[in-house]
C-alpha cells in the first residue's frame, strides 16, 4: 500500500512536470526569441542592439474595434517580424507581410508604407483565422469546429480531399477585400466581379435571394451565406449538390473549375451586412431593390434579328436552361421536356412563360428570369423551331418515349421529375380512377393535354390510333384491372342554378364548411388536410383547368366523388343538385379573370 | 536595569525550537505509537474527527466498496478548486464567454489543464456517482437503519446531474447551446407544469443571455452550496448509521447476559473499562476491547486507504486531461443547429426514449425510475441480504434494478453511437 502511495504520488509529480514544461516553453516564446537574436544581427545601432538584448518575449496584441465586433488578434506574437521589412526573405513565422501596390501600399522616399497598417486593420479581417489562439493549430483555424480558417491558406481535416487543394490561393481572399471594397467592379477584387456575374448569367438568381441583387424562393437565402459555411461547403455545394444533401433539388450545372472558384469566392463575400454599409445605404438598396448593381451585372445580350433562332440557341444553352429542362442529350433531370416544345406551344404562350410562368401554369416552380424582352422573344424563336420527331412503335415505346418522364416507370405517377410538377402526374396504377371514367375521356386527356398542368396536348403528335395504343398499354401493364361497365348516373348537363350573387355566397357557404378542410380556405388546393393526400385536392384557382372543365364533370366529380383519389361522392353526405349549382357557381366566380395567352389545351381539330 | 537580558544561548534555543513548537501547536499529537494515541489522532484532527477511531475490516475492502463514494467526493473536491480557478476568467454573457474560452486554451496559465481537468472530472462525477448508487443498491445498504441516507444519496445524484447539466451551457458554444436546447425541450414534456419549468430554466423562450446568467448562478453558487450540505448530512448519517454497512456474519456473535447478570456483575468493579460514545447511545455493544470485534484502527489503514484513492484519483484526472482537451465547437449560431442535436450523455439515454414517445421517454419512465429509487427502502422492507453483493435474498430487487440500469446504458449507448443526422440508425464504423 505504502509503496503503491509512492509510486502514484510520483506519478503525479512527473504530470506536474510535463503541465508546467507545457506552460513555460511556448512556441512563441522560441519564436520571439528567435527574432531578437536575428535582428540584433541585422541592427546598425548599438541603441538598437541593447534595446533587443533587453527585450523580453511578450503576447503582443492587436485590438480592433473598427470592423464590426471587436477582435483581438495576437498573431504577431508569433509574426513579430511582420512589420520588419528587413525579414522579407525569411522563412514562417519569421517572415515580413510583403507589400504590394494592389493592396495600395506605396513607395515614399525609398520606403514602404501599408495601405492597411496592421495596428489599425490587425489581421483576421482580411485573412480569417482565429486572432485570440496562440497555438498555431487553432489560430490558424485548423480544427474542424472553427467557423473562419485562414481563407486560402488552411483547410480543415474534414474537408473532402478532392476540394481541399483547390480551396488554397490567396484569390480567396479577395471575399474579405469586398467586405469594405463594395464598388461595383473593384479591381482588387475580379473574382468576387465575376463570380457576381456568373451568379445572374447562370440564372441561380432565380432561386436564390440574396438581400440588394435577387429575390429567388425556391432555394435557401444566401445574403449571410458566407458567415454561414466554410469554402468547402460551397464549393460543395455547387461542384456536387447531391453529396452533400441527398434530397437537394439543386441542379447540377456544368461550370468550369474557375467559374466554381468565382462564385465560391462571390458567396464567400456575403455575410449579411458588410463594412462598408450604413444603415441609410442598406435602406436604399431595399428601396430600388439593388437595381443600380443588378443593371451593371447583368449583360444583355444585342439581338441581331435575322439570327433570332441562332442566337436564342445560344441563350437557352448559355443560361442554363438544361441545368432543369431536357433537351437532347442535356437533361437538368427537374423539369419538362422541351424537345417537342415548338409542336406543342405556340409562340406567345412561351413568350408569356418566359415572361411570368405562373401566368400561363399557375403553380408553376419556374422563377421569372430577368432577361430582356429581345433575348424572350429570340430564344421563343429558338424554341418554336423544335419539334421533336414522333416516336415510332407499340404503345409501350411510346409511353418510354413520352410518358416515362413524369408518369415513371411504373406508372405510379412517380417519373423522375414528377416531385417538381404541380399538380402531380395521375398515378396510372390506380384502377379506382381509370376505370371509372369513359375511355373517350382518358383519350381526350392524351391528345389534348390537361389544361392548366404540365400534360401538354400529345394529339399534336400521336394519331387517335397512337394514342389509344398507349392507353391499352397503360392498362394492361399498370392497371391491370378489366374495365367495367360505367354505371348510368343522373348528372346534369348543364348546371340547373343560374350565376347570381346569391347562389355564388351560398356557394361559398357550402365551399368554406365541406370543402375548404382539403381544397382550402381559398380554394386552391391548399388545406390543412391536403399535406396527407395524394393526389393532392385540385386547386380550384387554376383558372385554364377550370374553364376546360363542363359544368357536368364537375357535378360528377363533386356529386359521385372521384375514385382512387380522397374525394368523397358528396350526394352521400346530403348535397342535393342545387347545393352543388350553388358551388359551381362559386368556383366560376374565383375563376373570373380571362387570361389570355396560347392556350395549350384546345381541342385538336 | 533589573530585568535579566536573556541569554544568547536561550533565544537562539528558542529560533531552533520554533518549527517543532509550532508544528506540535497544529498538531497535538506526535505520530502515534499505540492505540490510545492513533485514537486521539483521529478525534483530534478537525479533518480526520469526521472519521471513526476504529473502522470495521469489512469497510475496507477494496471489492466491497471499490472506493467510489470517496472518488465521487474527491472529483468534487477537484471540480470545487478547479472552478474557482475559472471563475476568475470567466464572464457568464454571450458576447464574452466564447472569447473567454478562446483566451482560456490560448493564453491564460494552466488555462487549458484547468478546463480538461473541471470538464473530465465533471463527466467522471456522474458516472462514479451513478456507479456508487449501483454498488449501494446491489449490496442492499439501503436497508434499515441506512433509508434516509439512501434518500439522501438518490437526491445527490439527481443534484450532480443537475449541477453538470447547467455546467454544460457555460462555453456557449454550438455544443453547449444545443444541448441545454434539447435538454431544456425534454423538460418542457412535463404535463402541465413542464412549459413553465422550461420557461423558469431558460428565462424566456429559447437559449439565450437570461439562460446563461441562470444557469451560470445555479452552476457556481445554488447547487455547489446545497450539494456541499447534502454531502455533509450524507456523511454525518454514515457515522450515525453505525459505518458503512456489512454482512451480519462479519461480526462475531455476542451473548447478551440476563439483566441480574449484568446487574450483580456490574457491582463489581472492573478495572480499565472503556466505553466507546457510540455505545453510550446504542445499548448493547457497549464493550470496546472486551469482544473480539473485527475492527481496526482508522490511523492508518483508513488514512492511508483515502489517501491512496485521492492519489489514484488525481492521477486519473491529470493523465485524461494531458492527453484529451475538453470539446470546443463552433460560437454559437442559433440559426444553424447540428443535426443531430445532442444532449449532454447522461441524457441521451432520455432523448432516445424522447424519440419514441416525448412524455414517457421524457417524464414517465425516468420519474417512475425516480421514484421507485426514492421508495425503495421504504418497499423493499426484508431485512435479509445486507452487506453482500447480488445477495440471493434479494434476487427480485437487484433483478428489476438491473434490467433499469441496463436499459438505460445501451439507450445511451444507441444515443451517442447510433443515431445520426435526423435521429436515424446510424453505425459509428
Amino acid at each position: 500500500m505504502r509503496l503503491a502511495l509512492a509510486i502514484g504520488t510520483f506519478f503525479i509529480l512527473v504530470i506536474h512536470g510535463v503541465v508546467f514544461y507545457n506552460q513555460f516553453f511556448h512556441q512563441w516564446e522560441r519564436n520571439q526569441h528567435a527574432y531578437f537574436d536575428q535582428a540584433r544581427v541585422l541592427a546598425k545601432t548599438d541603441v538598437e542592439r541593447s534595446t533587443l538584448a533587453s527585450r523580453k518575449p511578450r503576447i503582443e496584441q492587436i485590438v480592433v474595434s473598427n470592423f464590426g465586433e471587436t477582435r483581438v488578434d495576437r498573431c504577431t506574437t508569433c509574426h513579430i517580424a511582420s512589420d520588419d521589412p528587413r525579414f522579407a526573405t525569411y522563412a514562417e513565422p519569421l517572415k515580413a507581410h510583403p507589400y504590394s501596390t494592389t493592396l495600395g501600399d506605396a513607395q515614399k522616399n525609398g520606403k514602404w508604407e501599408r495601405r492597411h497598417k496592421f495596428s489599425e486593420f490587425g489581421c483576421t479581417v482580411c485573412h480569417d483565422g482565429q486572432g485570440r489562439g496562440l497555438d498555431p493549430e487553432y489560430s490558424h483555424g485548423k480544427d474542424e469546429y472553427w467557423p473562419e480558417p485562414l481563407l486560402g491558406y488552411t483547410t480543415q481535416e474534414n474537408w473532402r480531399k478532392d476540394f481541399a487543394p483547390k480551396l488554397k490561393g490567396k484569390e480567396y481572399m479577395q471575399a474579405n477585400c469586398a467586405q469594405c471594397h463594395t464598388e461595383i467592379a473593384f479591381p482588387g477584387t475580379p473574382l468576387v466581379t465575376k463570380g457576381r456575374e456568373l451568379f445572374f448569367s447562370s440564372n441561380c438568381y432565380g432561386c436564390h435571394r440574396i438581400e440588394g441583387l435577387s429575390d429567388g424562393t425556391i432555394g435557401p437565402d444566401l445574403s449571410d451565406v458566407g458567415k454561414k459555411w466554410k469554402l468547402d461547403y460551397l464549393w460543395g455545394r455547387i461542384a456536387d449538390p447531391k453529396s452533400i444533401l441527398a434530397t437537394s433539388i439543386m441542379p447540377k450545372f456544368n461550370l468550369k473549375e474557375e467559374d466554381i472558384k468565382a462564385l465560391v469566392v462571390f458567396l464567400k463575400s456575403r455575410k449579411g451586412r458588410n463594412f462598408a454599409e450604413t444603415e441609410i445605404q442598406r435602406f436604399k438598396v431595399k428601396l430600388t431593390g439593388g437595381a443600380e448593381l443588378v443593371q451593371a451585372t447583368i449583360k444583355p445580350v444585342h439581338i441581331n434579328p435575322a439570327e433570332m433562332v441562332k442566337q436564342g440557341e445560344k441563350l437557352v444553352l448559355d443560361r442554363a436552361c438544361t441545368a432543369c429542362h431536357k433537351l437532347g442529350d442535356r437533361d437538368g433531370g427537374i423539369a419538362p421536356d422541351l424537345s417537342f416544345e415548338g409542336l406543342l406551344k405556340d409562340g406567345p404562350w412561351i413568350y408569356d412563360h418566359f415572361k411570368n410562368p405562373k401566368s400561363t401554369m399557375p403553380d408553376s416552380i419556374m422563377p421569372a428570369f430577368r432577361f430582356t424582352d429581345d433575348e424572350f422573344k429570340a430564344m421563343t424563336a429558338y424554341l418554336l423551331t423544335l419539334k421533336g420527331t414522333s416516336p415510332a412503335g407499340n404503345g409501350e415505346a411510346i409511353y418510354k418515349a413520352l410518358c416515362l418522364r413524369c408518369h415513371g416507370e411504373k406508372g405510379d405517377g412517380r417519373g423522375p421529375i414528377a416531385e417538381h410538377l404541380d399538380p402531380y402526374p395521375r398515378d396510372l396504377t390506380k384502377a379506382g380512377f381509370m376505370n371509372s371514367k369513359p375511355e373517350a375521356r382518358l383519350v381526350a386527356s392524351i391528345r389534348n393535354g390537361v389544361a392548366g398542368t404540365s400534360m401538354p396536348a400529345w394529339g399534336k403528335l400521336l394519331s387517335e390510333e397512337q394514342a389509344k395504343a398507349v392507353l391499352s398499354h397503360i392498362q394492361t401493364t399498370f392497371t391491370k384491372e378489366a374495365r367495367r361497365e360505367l354505371k348510368v348516373r343522373p348528372i346534369p348537363e348543364k348546371n340547373p342554378v343560374a350565376m347570381s350573387k346569391e347562389s355564388v355566397a351560398r356557394g361559398e357557404g357550402i365551399f368554406v364548411e365541406r370543402c375548404a378542410g382539403c381544397h382550402g380556405k381559398k380554394g386552391d388546393g391548399k388545406g390543412p388536410n391536403s399535406l396527407d393526400i395524394l393526389p393532392k385536392p385540385r386547386n380550384l384557382r387554376n383558372t385554364f383547368f377550370v374553364d376546360s372543365v363542363d359544368d357536368r364533370r364537375l357535378f360528377e366529380s363533386i356529386q359521385y366523388g372521384v375514385q382512387g383519389t380522397a374525394m368523397p361522392p358528396w350526394i352521400d353526405y346530403g348535397l342535393t343538385n342545387n347545393d352543388v349549382g350553388d358551388l359551381v357557381n362559386f368556383i366560376r366566380s374565383i375563376n373570373q379573370k380571362q387570361q389570355k395567352g396560347g392556350q395549350h389545351a384546345a381541342p385538336v381539330q | 536595569m533589573s530585568r535579566p537580558t536573556p541569554p544568547k544561548s536561550s533565544l537562539l534555543a528558542t529560533l531552533l525550537d520554533l518549527p517543532k513548537n509550532v508544528w506540535s501547536s497544529i498538531f497535538r499529537n506526535p505520530l502515534p505509537s499505540n492505540d490510545l494515541e492513533r485514537s486521539a489522532t483521529s478525534f483530534t484532527n478537525f479533518f480526520l474527527h469526521i472519521h471513526p477511531v476504529k473502522v470495521h475490516k469489512n469497510s475496507l475492502r477494496p471489492a466491497y466498496t471499490f472506493g467510489l463514494g470517496l472518488i465521487s467526493f474527491f472529483l468534487f473536491v477537484i471540480l470545487i478548486v478547479t472552478g474557482i480557478l475559472l471563475m476568475f476568467y470567466y464572464v457568464p454573457s454571450t458576447t464574452q464567454a466564447y472569447d473567454r474560452m478562446l483566451d482560456l486554451r490560448g493564453s491564460v496559465a494552466f488555462g487549458t489543464l484547468l478546463r480538461n481537468m473541471h470538464r473530465w472530472s465533471a463527466h467522471g462525477m456522474v458516472a462514479v456517482v451513478f456507479l456508487h448508487l449501483c454498488r449501494v443498491f446491489l449490496t442492499g445498504s439501503y436497508k434499515k437503519p441506512r433509508e434516509f441516507n439512501w434518500v439522501v444519496g438518490v437526491i445527490l445524484f439527481l443534484l450532480t446531474l443537475f449541477m453538470s447539466f447547467t455546467g454544460y451551457l457555460l462555453p456557449w458554444d454550438q455544443l453547449a447551446f444545443w444541448a441545454i436546447t434539447v435538454g431544456t425541450a425534454i423538460a418542457g414534456y412535463a404535463p402541465v407544469i413542464g412549459k413553465d419549468i422550461q420557461f423558469l430554466l431558460m428565462g424566456g423562450t429559447s437559449v439565450g443571455q437570461e439562460a446563461l446568467l441562470r444557469f451560470y448562478v445555479l452552476h457556481v453558487a445554488v447547487l455547489p452550496a446545497i450539494l456541499t450540505l447534502m454531502i455533509a448530512i450524507h456523511f454525518w448519517r454514515i457515522r450515525k448509521d453505525g459505518g458503512l454497512s456489512r454482512p451480519e456474519d462479519a461480526d462475531p456473535k455476542i451473548a447478551i447476559e440476563p439483566m441480574e447478570v449484568a446487574a450483580t456483575k456490574a457491582s463489581v468493579p472492573e478495572p480499565k473499562k472503556l466505553y466507546g460514545f457510540q455505545g453510550l447511545v446504542r445499548g448493547p455493544l457497549t464493550k470496546v476491547g472486551q469482544v473480539p470485534d473485527n475492527t481496526v484502527f482508522s490511523w492508518p489503514n483508513l488514512f492511508l486507504a483515502e489517501l491512496f484513492t485521492f492519489v489514484v484519483t488525481l492521477s486519473a484526472i491529470l493523465v485524461l486531461s494531458l492527453l484529451f482537451n475538453a470539446p470546443l465547437e463552433e460560437p454559437v449560431n442559433a440559426l444553424h443547429p447540428p443535426n443531430p442535436a445532442k444532449a449532454p450523455w447522461y441524457f441521451l439515454g432520455l432523448q432516445e426514449m424522447v424519440s419514441y414517445s416525448a412524455f414517457w421517454g421524457g417524464i414517465g419512465v425516468p420519474g417512475i425510475f425516480v421514484l421507485l429509487l426514492l421508495g425503495t427502502p421504504y418497499l423493499d422492507r426484508g431485512p435479509k441480504g445486507v452487506g453482500k453483493w447480488f445477495s440471493r435474498d434479494r434476487l427480485l430487487a437487484n433483478t428489476i434494478f438491473i434490467t433499469f440500469v441496463v436499459a438505460n446504458v445501451i439507450f445511451v449507448i444507441i444515443g451517442t453511437f447510433f443515431r445520426g443526422a435526423n435521429w436515424a440508425f446510424v453505425t459509428p464504423w
